[in-house]
């Protein structure tokens, strides 16, 4: 913040007078400051506001932002008080003077005017992650989202509201990029070149912001923050209640959220092309009231695992798994990985070929195969779990007997669902019968 | 002319009396420079004129027009007298060796101090036209503004010239070598906006589950059309980049997404692409896929045929807000749609376009709606 202040000034010109006669006068400290960070691109929205002292007539404010990654080409400056009678003409970056803008403004008041000067910078992130907090008996979990900010923009922001955006936006250019460019906008007929590695303000002065930071952060934990959220767009907006100070360098770790009994499903998947012979684990709930959540959006992120294991509440870990942006009431299913305590084994039972054609000279040209699968599921564990069994059977063309349900997934893929009591086994049978050759054609036949 | 810099015009009246051998003779240095207009209707060239008085003698006169430091195109510099335009007149063009100059051989029936208009294309100088659009908290329309960004690197400085583009006035501007300026250019409020999601089947994944932890964004676009019935369709608007914002209800913004748009002319429409929507899922599958109407050869060997194919795609709205789904589905080759459960407007011989509106979210849970195409693609060979 330091390094803008200094470096803004406002110069104003009176009419006649030459530039070996303009007045310097250094602006006041921002009034506010609201930053709103992205996580799917590197890139903030910073929005300040100050109050300048305009003289009536031309006035030439001076902006440099050295030492910070802020995007020049999106400098813009609002005035928010007495809009009719201030016109902002032009923001000159003039030549052989890097990162600095010349506002050009023609102002009919004299005194002080209220602006806004937002953009973009790079530098400030932001990421959210979960700890999930399972019972004894695996029916509920608790579920905290946290949202940890970083500023490695070379830029102090104190007392800033910071806003996170949950969403991804599309752009072209990197803010990084645009703010290490010797010219903003680059020049005529060349790919834009870069002007070697950012001086990032890494020279913390840092005994006193340690001491400041401490002292956030020690406030923060005795009163966690609310963090508001709304929809806008097609994104989610985080507000984090109050003021936040981030020197740079520094992250801050945030309660987003608590939510506890979130009722879970132990869900397991056995699908050899995709797992191999192994049974992977997924913690299935959905982003609904019902499951006690439901408000918004959860956002991307890692998600720790860990299991209730007596009633002194110790923990053991159970897992991690990172997951998708899950918009409300969306079915969410999180990887934990491979596990050994549940058992799928599909076992062909018999094999038979029958319904032979032959061609014109003698040769095979059509054929049925009959599999006869078994397939035993063991539970092993002492809570209730849910067992989902896809089969792929490499082609279009088959035919499907069992007593157990399934449902289609697509033209060759077909998925049993099964519930297993604790420590339960269960098994069941299924025929396949595939056809090839010219018996495709008595398939597609039959079936049409 | 700008007397700072030694990357400049240099021009040079050389008078050569008949009897005199070849050599040039530079006998008048530097005409001041006067009218300079920097013209820049066309995207692909920057044209410069400027106006500079010649003295010139009764006879042949021999004008040297060299440059250093800068990029003129040799080709395109052109003369034309301005106070006597039949009695002062060109007759050549001489290109000296190894020289970035050029000799004029100028006959005048008199002693004249001429003004001339000397055009020529200069490179390294340009503009930039970029948006800056703000949409209300509905997404019913944008406040737009646009900005005309002027780049010099050409290696000359301008004092004061005036600036033309291709629309609007004329206006005059000052601009240094290196020396970039942007200005408002264009503001128009309440531009209307229709928000378009679009799905394209060639271009997203079918079916996102085995994705597990990616989500398929649905690309999300503003259309605008530049039509009066918008505030807009005076002028073609230019090609660039234009940033969105939207107003978030608690005085101020948020960063909606950026795009470049290409030249919008008069009553065409622009789409710019701010994000994904990661609200809205689809999930396509094919549920059918089988070989008709098979033709063999003397060989048993399959020559020729028909398939049948169903195509589902489950589109589910996670939004608590409706929204309008543009579908685009492919069917290669030659086909008969045989069943389709939603009407769609073929684009080309194997595009399909579906228009699908999705309400918003319920409360038992998202809005659905499922695609059911069966078709069947005619005279496929192996």
């Amino acid at each position: 913040m330091k390094r803008i202040i200094s470096a803004l000034l406002i110069i104003v010109v009176m009419t006649g007078i030459s530039w070996a006669k303009v007045d310097l006068v250094t602006l006041p400290f921002r009034d506010t400051v609201q930053l709103t960070i992205y996580n799917s691109a590197d890139m903030t929205l910073v929005r300040e506001s100050r109050a300048l002292t305009l003289k009536d007539g031309e006035n030439k404010l001076q902006f440099s932002w050295a030492n910070t990654l802020i995007d020049p080409t999106s400098l813009e400056m609002l005035p928010k008080a007495n809009a009719d009678k201030i016109d902002i003409a032009d923001l000159t970056y003039p030549p052989r003077v890097r990162n600095l803008g010349l506002w050009n403004i023609e102002s009919g008041v004299s005194g002080k005017v209220p602006v806004e000067i937002t953009y973009l910078t790079s530098g400030l992130s932001w990421r959210a992650f979960y700890m999930g907090t399972l019972t004894e008996d695996e029916k509920t979990m608790r579920l905290q989202g946290h949202v940890r900010v970083t500023n490695n923009s070379g830029e102090d922001y104190e007392n800033a509201q910071t806003r996170l955006i949950v969403g991804k936006v599309h752009i072209l250019d990197e803010i990084a990029e645009l703010a290490r460019r010797q010219y903003p906008y680059g020049r005529p007929g060349e790919i834009v070149p870069l002007a070697g590695a950012p001086v990032r303000g890494l020279d913390r002065r840092a005994k006193m912001e340690v001491e400041k930071l401490a002292f956030s952060l020690e406030e923060a934990y005795m009163t966690p923050k609310e963090i508001r959220k709304e929809g806008l767009s097609e994104y989610f907006l985080y507000t984090i209640e109050g003021t936040e100070t981030i020197p740079t360098g520094w992250s801050k770790r945030l309660l987003s959220f608590d939510v506890d009994e979130v009722p879970v499903v132990n869900l397991y998947k056995y699908e050899e092309e995709r797992y191999g012979n192994l049974v992977v684990r997924f913690l299935s709930f959905k982003n609904d009231e019902k499951h006690n959540l439901g408000d918004t959006p959860i956002p991307g992120g890692m998600l720790k695992v860990y299991r209730t294991t007596d009633n002194q509440g110790h923990l053991s870990y159970t897992g991690q798994s990172s997951f998708k942006y899950i918009p409300v009431d969306e079915d969410v299913e999180l990887n934990l990985g491979p596990v050994a305590n549940i058992v799928v084994e599909p076992t062909l039972m018999n094999f038979e070929t029958e319904n032979y054609r032959f061609n014109h000279r003698g040769n095979i040209s059509g054929w049925d195969e009959i599999s006869t699968f078994k397939v035993e599921v063991k539970n092993t564990r002492e809570i209730p779990v849910k067992v989902e069994i896809q089969r792929n059977f490499n082609t279009q063309y088959w035919e499907l007997e069992t007593k157990q349900d399934y449902e289609k997934v697509d033209l060759d893929t077909v998925k049993f669902t099964l519930n297993l009591e604790p420590r339960s086994k269960k098994a069941f049978e299924y025929v396949l019968r595939t056809y090839h050759g010219e018996r495709e054609e008595d398939w597609t036949r039959a079936s049409r | 002319m700008n007397g700072k810099r030694d990357k400049i015009l240099a021009i040079l009246l050389l008078l050569m009396c008949s009897a005199l051998s070849q050599a040039r003779i530079k006998l008048v240095a530097l005409p001041e420079r006067a009218a300079t207009v920097i013209r820049l209707d066309n995207p692909m060239a920057t044209l410069i004129e400027e106006e500079r008085v010649l003295t010139l003698q009764k006879g042949l006169n021999k004008v040297d027009f060299s440059w250093k430091g800068v990029s003129i195109d040799s080709d395109s510099i052109r003369l034309r007298p301005l106070d006597h335009p039949g009695k002062v007149t060109l007759l050549s063009v001489s290109y000296p060796p190894g020289e970035a100059a050029l000799v004029w051989d100028i006959s005048s029936d008199s002693d004249y101090a001429e003004t001339v208009r000397i055009s020529y294309l200069l490179s390294n100088i340009d503009r930039l036209i970029t948006y800056k659009a703000i949409a209300d908290k509905a997404e019913t329309y944008v406040d737009l503004k646009s900005f005309l960004v002027l780049r010099n690197f050409s290696g000359e400085d301008f004092d004061r010239a005036r600036v033309l583009l291709d629309y609007g006035e004329a206006f005059e501007q000052g601009i240094d070598h290196e020396e970039t300026k942007r200005m408002l250019f264009l503001k128009a409020d309440k531009v209307p906006i229709t928000k378009v999601w679009t799905f394209d089947a060639a271009r997203l994944p079918w079916d996102p589950e085995p994705l597990e932890n990616r989500n398929v964004g649905i690309p999300v676009s503003y259309r605008i059309v530049n039509e009066t019935a918008s505030g807009l369709g005076e002028f073609a608007l230019w090609g660039g980049k234009a940033r969105l914002f939207q107003d978030d209800g608690h005085d101020s913004t948020i960063f909606l997404g950026e795009d470049v748009t290409a030249l919008v002319p008069v009553g065409a429409k622009t789409e710019l692409y701010i994000g994904d929507s990661r609200d809205i899922v689809v999930t396509q599958r094919k549920m059918t896929d089988t070989q008709i109407n098979i033709r063999r050869n003397n060989k048993n060997k399959i020559i020729l045929y028909d398939t049948d194919e169903v195509i589902t795609a489950k589109i589910e709205n996670f939004k608590d807000s409706p929204a309008i789904l543009t579908m685009i589905q492919h069917i290669p080759g030659q086909w008969d749609m045989e069943k389709c459960n939603m009407k769609y407007k073929k684009k080309d011989a194997n595009t399909l376009e579906f228009e699908i509106e999705l309400p918003a979210r319920m409360e038992k849970g998202p809005a659905v709606k499922e695609l059911k195409m069966h078709y069947n693609r005619r005279n496929v060979r192996p």
